[in-house]
This record gives structure tokens, sequence and C-alpha cells, in this order.
């Protein structure tokens, strides 16, 4: 028999899923959503995103300043989140490649609900390190930093791929770190804009939209040439 | 015949010969097979928009231009974290892929297949940031830049880049896993962070020795054009950086895999090595002491770097009087003769007036008793000093609100002669001294409104905020002004040694 005589079966023809209970698909899409996030390092992501949350604490209470101006003291804040958002970024490297893409019907859902879900976990471990003392710009300023820098990964994974994912929040951190050394103002470096500015709001706003859109839909960027199990 | 009566084999000629062969061989596999050159754009763009770009704004000599980059280690921060991220790539490539124990049971020991990796990670990172800066430098030569290259400051960037290469490597090495990368690059990041962070504050010991410190040696325009720049500081870098580089590699053949007994032993000798070279750099950049053409360490200083730069002045004239710049400066030439004319024109014939003027370098120390003055007069027959790199030239000026105008330029030379003239020394003069400085600016085209300003705004003339010309200093001065440029000057002819010596009043002003 060939492929050419094989032909679609009729739907009445279609065998019914396995019936059952509610407890029984509750219990398999945890042990779904289980194995996504093991097979994603979440749990190592986890704890780095508690490290990076400490590291703001000690930096805030014993004042890691750079001199200088009110820029200046953004760096290394800025530098912890941005620690954040590329740990965030790595998480959605796939060892499985493309069998999980063939055979993964809630995989867009696990990517969309992982990446949310750990952007929020790094937002409480941030916002609780920046407790310690006056975090420059407050909770709103870490918020829409964090937000923006995590798209921007999410946004270099799936071009890059996420193995590569944390460059994109690396250079953009240099390149916000030039622009508050020069005084440059543009909402696309949202950093240097004060809190409540709408312009870089929006920007932040739709850098992680965009992230996340395409990450959900298109997952991260594999190489052809990058094979094997990968940790 | 048994294992135990076989003749023992000696390795052939042609197997030791070999040994290197292949070294060289898996070394070009791991250069054809490294990630590196892919991240080299992101670099390259990184490094165009954070190092060149925002050089462009500073005055066309190589201590400015170079200031952020170099001095402040701008070029380091572009490529040490990503090269370290990318190193941790490598370094824990075969974890990653479950190929350890693989790779293990080869013929090659495990460390020397990792030193492999990682020394084609490093000549690729080296090599790149040694073409990049060679574009820049490249750049700048095309846009006339004066004065030479700091390459000292470069070799100790190129070392760092292997120390970052190094130090990546060790991590991917003994934490082979995905965020292995991006937590070296993070480090690297936060290094250099930390390091402006308290290389911005100490201007002394050991702080010296982090790669973004540019106090006290880095911060001074005339290096590389009056004087050289001095290695003291750059050589303790190099020695502290290589320190840091063998011992992250020392480690990575620590582990039971890595090799024989002999390896590891070899191993833990080159990391306690790479530590005492640390160790022994910091030590060295405590002893240093600030000269005035920068950082001197006294083990490691060379009398011959002290040697003036000889050059060929560029020169012309004013009222008369030749003045002559470094041929670094020769753009700036006509500014200085335009602002001295006027004032030269003002003293012609009076005792003291210079005969010539010509440039001097601007030193690291400053002289007792106050700021140290742009210009000063000074030998027989009278010469005028002229310190241009303690001002702003005219044009870009990346330490400054905006570019700098060329009559800003110019009442400040105008503003500086004055103050000499009248002998306010590094202070801001006597009541007298300040009106007839007033006057003086006044005859040169400075109205009195102006100049609370302009005094308020010199770097190097110590004065009051500025507020309205008013008072019995600017009463005096405008009396003065009012006599014709005959009396003043017959006036000055007489009283100059007094005025000069803080004798006067202003009730003897005319």
């Amino acid at each position: 028999m060939t492929t050419a005589g094989l032909h679609r079966p009729a739907p009445g023809n279609v065998p019914a899923p396995a019936a059952g209970t509610r407890r029984d698909r509750a219990a398999a899409g945890w042990r779904l959503a289980r194995l996504y996030l093991v097979s994603r390092r979440v749990p190592m992501a986890l704890a780095l995103l508690a490290g990076l949350g400490a590291l703001l604490w000690a930096a805030l209470h014993w004042h890691w300043n750079i001199a200088g101006g009110a820029a200046a003291r953004q760096v290394i804040p800025l530098t912890i989140e941005t620690g954040a958002a590329a740990v965030i970024a790595v998480t959605t490297y796939g060892p499985f490649g493309e069998p999980e893409r063939a055979a993964g019907r809630w995989l867009p859902w696990l990517r969309l609900g992982a990446a949310v879900a750990l952007t929020t976990v790094a937002f409480g471990a941030l916002a609780a390190g920046a407790a310690a003392g006056a975090m420059p710009g407050g909770t709103l300023l870490l918020l829409r930093n964090l937000g923006g820098m995590v798209g921007i990964g999410l946004l270099s994974a799936a071009v890059l791929g996420g193995a590569f994912g944390w460059t994109g929040p690396m250079a953009y951190l240099l390149i916000t770190e030039g622009a508050l050394a020069h005084r440059s103002v543009t909402p696309w470096v949202w950093p240097t804009r004060p809190p409540h500015d709408r312009g870089g709001a929006i920007c932040a706003c739709l850098v992680i939209a965009a992230g996340l859109v395409l990450i959900t839909v298109h997952g991260p960027r594999e190489s052809g040439r990058e094979s094997g199990p990968a940790s | 015949m048994t294992a135990a009566t076989a003749p023992v084999r000696h390795r052939t000629p042609r197997a030791a010969s070999a040994v290197p062969l292949n070294a060289a061989r898996l070394l070009r596999v791991e250069l054809r097979r490294n990630a590196m050159p892919w991240i080299l754009p992101l670099i390259a763009a990184l490094f165009w928009f954070d190092s060149y770009r925002p050089s462009t704004g500073a005055a066309p000599l190589y201590g400015l231009r170079t200031f952020w980059n170099m001095g402040q280690g701008g070029t380091i921060i572009d490529f040490g974290p990503f090269v370290a991220g990318v190193a941790a790539w490598m370094g824990s490539r075969d974890g990653r892929r479950g190929l350890a124990d693989l790779v293990t049971a080869t013929a090659r020991p495990r460390w020397a297949a990792q030193l492999a990796t990682w020394a084609a990670t490093a000549i690729w990172a080296v090599a790149a940031y040694l073409v990049f800066v060679g574009i820049l430098f490249a750049i700048y030569a095309r846009q006339g830049v004066g004065g030479t290259p700091p390459w000292w400051w470069v070799a100790a960037g190129a070392t760092a880049v292997t120390a970052f290469s190094a130090a990546g490597f060790a991590v991917g090495a003994y934490w082979p896993s995905r965020f292995a990368a991006p937590v070296a690059t993070f480090g690297g990041f936060l290094a250099m962070m930390l390091s402006s962070q308290t290389g911005f504050r100490h201007n002394t010991g050991w702080a010296l020795i982090l790669p973004t410190n540019s106090n006290g040696n880095f911060d001074s325009q005339d290096s590389g054009i009056f004087f050289p720049w001095l290695p003291d500081l750059p050589i303790a870098r190099i020695i502290f950086l290589a320190g840091i580089a063998v011992a992250a590699l020392g480690l990575t053949g620590l582990p039971a895999r890595a090799g024989g007994q002999w390896l590891r032993r070899a191993a833990a000798v080159l990391t306690l090595a790479g530590v005492a070279l640390a160790g022994t750099a910091v030590g060295l950049a405590s002893t240093a002491r600030l000269s005035a053409h920068g950082m001197v360490i006294p083990a490691l200083h060379d009398a011959a770097n002290d040697a003036p730069i000889t050059y060929t002045p560029a020169c012309g004239h004013a009222a008369g009087v030749p003045v002559c710049l470094n041929p670094a400066y020769r753009r700036w030439l006509p500014d200085m003769t335009a602002a001295l004319t006027p004032v030269l024109a003002e003293v012609v014939g009076l005792p003291g007036t210079p005969a010539r003027a010509g440039q001097v370098a601007a030193a690291y120390t400053s002289s007792d008793g106050g700021p140290p003055q742009a210009i000063t007069l000074g030998g027989h027959p009278t010469a005028l000093r002229v310190s241009l790199g303690m001002l702003d030239m005219p044009g870009p000026c990346g330490f400054c609100d905006g570019p700098v105008a060329t009559k800003q330029f110019v009442d400040q030379i105008r503003l500086a002669f004055a103050h000499a003239f009248v002998g306010a020394g590094n202070g801001g003069g006597s009541p007298v001294q300040q009106a007839v400085q007033a006057a003086l600016l006044r005859g040169a085209g400075i109205p009195f409104a102006a100049q609370p300003k302009l005094v308020a705004t010199a770097k190097n003339v110590p004065g009051p905020a500025p507020g309205p010309a008013a008072g019995p200093v600017y009463a005096a001065a405008r009396r003065l002004a009012t006599l014709p440029a005959v009396a003043q000057h017959a006036w000055l002819a007489v009283h100059l040694a007094a005025l000069r010596a803080g004798r006067l009043t202003l009730k003897e002003l005319p």
C-alpha cells in the first residue's frame, strides 16, 4: 500500500478520544505544564531570578551607586533588570525541536504562559529586592524597564534562537548606558525617560507585546546546525 | 609473548612531531567551529554606537577622543561581557550536549582539548578587538586627530578581552548550562559597572588597577602630544588581567576528568601563579604616585618615558609677537592669534610685555596656592606660556553642554592673559589688579557687563558668582577705561611693577 491509496476517513469513523474525568484532564494538563517547565529549565531560572532580587537588595542597601547624577544611579538596578530579562529569554530555548512543534498542540500557550509567569515572578523578586532602599524611579519604573527588556529578550530569542536570547537585553543595556551618559531622550530607550512618561511606557508596552506575540505564535528560532540535548 | 614481556615502545620521532601538528589541527577545527564570529556583528554595532560615535563629539586630540573609549574602558565594556558570554557557551559545549564522558575518554587530555577551545575563542575575540580599535584609530587619523594613540591602553584592552574570555570559559566549563552564557555576560557587565563605581571615586591606591579608572592617568589631553603616554599603569593592568586569565584557565584543569595527576598539579600551580600575578599587580598599583605626566609606578617606571616629544611648532603672529603652538593644536592657531592680538596691542612696549608666546604642556599635578593658570608670564626676555590643554578648544566638546564657540574661547584667552599680565597669580587678584584686568578686557572688546559671567565661567580664574558689573572695582575700572589709550599706557608704564606686587589701592588708580 502506498500513501496514494490512503484516504481521509469519514468524520464519523474517527475514534472518540478516551473519555476522562475532569480530574484526569487536570492531572494531564499539570503534567504537561510541569514537563514543559522542566524542559525549559524554569526551576533554575526561578533560582536565578531570586538571586537577582537579592542582588538588587544588596545594591540598594549598600548604595552601590555610580558617581554622578540621577541617570548614573539607575545603572546598577538597570543591569540587574537586564540580567532578569536575559534569564527569561534563555528559558524559551527548547531541546526537542521539530517533534515537539509537530506534536505539541498546547505549545504556543505554554510558551506564552511561561513567559508571562516568569516575568511576573521576576517583577516580584526585583520589587522585593527594591524594598531595601530608594529604588531610582520607584516600582513603576521597574515594571516598565523590566517589561520592555523582557520584550527585547523574547524578540531576540525569536530572531536569534532561545539560547542566544540574552544578547538582545545585554546589547540594549549598553545602548541605554550610552543614552544615559549622553542625555539622549528617545522613548525607544525608555530607561532614560521619567517614570510617568507616556512615550517611554508606550514603547516598552509595544516591545513586550511584540515579544509575547512572536514567541507565542512563532516560538524561538531553532538552528538546523544545533543538535543534541541541551541543558 | 604476554603483555608483561612485551618490549616497551618508545615514541618515534614522527609521533613526537605530530603532537604540535595535532594541536594546530585541533585549534584550526575549533577556530572554524567557534561561536564567536556570530556575535562579532553585534559587538561591531555596539562598538560603533558606544565607543566611536560619542568620541566624535570631543575635540580632535587623542587624549580627548579616547578618554571614554580607552581611558574609562568603553571598548572593554563593549567587548568583554559579550566575549565572556560566548566563551561560557563554548566552555559548556560538551557538558550541554552530554558529551563530557565521551570526550574524556579520548587520547588527548580533556584539559588540553578545552584549552584549544578557549584559545580559538580568545583568538577570535582579541583579533576582533584589535581590528576594531585599528579601524577606530585609522578613522581618527583620517580626521586629523592630533597626538599619538594610547597604544599601551590598547594592549591593556586586548588583555582584558583575553581575561573575560578565560573567566567566561571557566564558568561554562564548571556549569554546563544554558544559563552559563547569560550569567557570564551579566557578571561581566556587573563587574564593569562596579569597577566604574569604585574607579570614579578613587584616584589613588589599589583602585587604580581597575580598567575603567581614568583618574590621574588619562585625564590630561596633552598626553601623547607633549610627553609620551606613561606605560606604568597599563603595564600593571596587563599583569593584573593576565593573572586573572591564567588563574581562570588553571581552574578548568583542576577537576578529576581534566587529565592525569601531573596535569592537574600543573593546573593548580597555574591557578596559584595567576592569583599571585594579579595580587602583585594590585600591590604595584598601590605604590603609584601622580607625576606631571601621569601615574608613575616606581618598580615599573622607565625614565626614558619622561623625555618630552620633540616637534616643530606651528607659528603665527599676534600684534607683532610670535605665537607658536604644538602642531597637534595647529588648527586653532588662527583663533589663538586673533584672541591675543587686541590684548597684546594694549600692552606692547610696556616693561614685561612678552616677546613671544609659546604653548606648554598641561601637567597632571596642579601648583600650590590655587588652580594652575592657563597663561603665565615668565623668563627673560619675558615669554607668554600658554597651556591650551587646560581649556576647552573651539568646536565639539564632549565634556561640555555643547560645542565651544570661537568667541567663548577667545574671551577665555583674553581673560587669562589679562589675569596673568596684572600679576594676579593663582588667586582672584587684589581689587586694583581686578580693576586693571577689567579695563584691559574692556579695551580688548569685552564689555563690562559681560565680564562677571566670563570670570565666573573661567576654569582657572577664581572669582565671585556672576552678578552685575558694579561695585568699587568696576567703578575704578570704568574710570581707567575712560582715559585715552595713551594715558592708560603711560600710567601702566609707571605703575606696572607696583601693580604686580600688589602694592596699589583702588584710590591710586587715575
